[in-house]
C-alpha cells in the first residue's frame, strides 16, 4: 500500500556539495509516555522484521535519546512505514536524512 | 480480569462482567471519536495522537501524508475496533483470541491508552492511584487513572503472551 509516488520537489535549499536529493529519507520514532516499551520492541519486530536484539536496542534509544532512525530509503517507503507505525499508535515522522 | 495467555494457537483472557462493560464504553467513546468529522475535530490533542502528522516540521509535507493516509488509518483503526468487539463477551468471560485478533486487540487497546493517557496528561513520572479495596480515593480522575492502568495490564499480558510465542517458534 506504497503512496503513489510524488514528484520530488527541488525548491529546497541545497546545503553544500551534496543535493539535498541524493540524501536518502529516514523514519524517525519518537519518545512517549503511554506506549509501553515491550511493545514498542514488540513492533519494530513485527513491522521490519528485527530480531529481538535489534528491536531492542532501537527501543531503548527512542527511550533515552527521545527518538530513533527505525528505516531508511525512498521517500514512498518511508511515508508507508510512518503510516504502518501510525497504525500501531507509535509516534512517528519520515523526514529526509540530516 | 485474568491476564491473556497462550493456549495452543490461542491467547485467552477472562473478563468479568463490569470488566466488559468498561471495555464496551470504551469501545463506543472511540468509535464516535474516530467517526467525527475531521472538519470539527480540528485540533483535538486526542484525535491529533490518535492520527499524528507524518512531518516534524514541513507543514507541505504532512499535509500530503494525511491526503494520502488519513482515511486509511481511520478505516483501519475503525475494522481494528469492531473486531475487538466482536470477541468481547457482554456479560463477561472469556475471551479466546486468534493471531489477527490479537493484533486488533494490541492496536486497539493501544488507541485507548493514547486516547485516555492524552486526555489525563499522563506523564513518564504519572504512578497509578491509590484506591483502597473500599474504594477510599476514588474519585473521577482517579477512577479513570485506574482504567488506564488495567487496560495497561490487559495489553501488557497479551504483549507478553505474543512475544513468547514468537520465542517459541524459533
Amino acid at each position: 500500500m506504497a503512496g503513489p509516488i510524488a514528484p520530488e520537489r527541488v525548491s529546497e535549499t541545497s546545503t553544500g556539495e551534496e543535493s539535498a536529493l541524493d540524501r536518502p529519507w529516514v523514519t524517525v520514532v519518537w519518545d512517549d509516555p503511554v506506549n509501553l516499551m515491550t511493545y514498542v520492541t514488540f513492533v519494530l519486530q513485527e513491522l521490519f522484521g528485527y530480531d529481538e536484539a535489534t528491536a531492542t536496542e532501537l527501543m531503548l534509544q527512542v527511550h533515552n535519546e527521545g527518538k530513533a532512525i527505525v528505516s531508511s530509503g525512498p521517500r514512498e517507503r518511508m511515508e508507508h512505514d510512518t503510516n504502518r507505525l501510525h497504525a500501531y499508535g507509535l509516534w512517528a515522522t519520515y523526514q529526509r536524512d540530516a | 480480569m485474568k491476564p491473556f495467555r497462550r493456549k495452543g494457537d490461542e491467547l485467552v483472557a477472562r473478563l468479568v462482567d463490569a470488566e466488559a462493560d468498561i471495555v464496551g464504553l470504551l469501545l463506543d467513546q472511540l468509535e464516535q471519536l474516530l467517526a467525527a468529522d475531521p472538519a470539527d475535530s480540528g485540533g483535538d490533542p486526542v484525535l491529533e495522537r490518535l492520527l499524528p502528522s507524518g512531518h516534524a516540521s514541513d507543514p507541505q509535507l504532512a499535509a500530503e501524508y494525511r491526503d494520502l493516509t488519513e482515511a486509511g488509518l481511520r478505516s483501519g483503526k475503525a475494522d481494528d475496533l469492531a473486531m475487538v468487539r466482536a470477541t468481547v463477551p457482554p456479560d463477561g468471560g472469556e475471551v479466546r483470541l486468534d493471531a489477527e485478533q490479537a493484533r486488533a486487540w494490541l492496536r486497539t487497546t493501544n488507541d485507548l491508552r493514547l486516547a485516555m493517557g492524552t486526555r489525563l496528561g499522563i506523564t513518564a513520572e504519572t504512578e497509578p492511584p491509590e484506591i483502597d479495596a473500599a474504594g477510599e480515593g476514588a474519585d473521577d480522575e482517579n477512577s479513570q487513572l485506574a482504567v488506564y492502568y488495567w487496560l495497561t495490564a490487559v495489553q501488557g499480558s497479551l504483549i507478553d503472551a505474543l512475544a513468547a510465542g514468537r520465542g517459541d517458534r524459533r
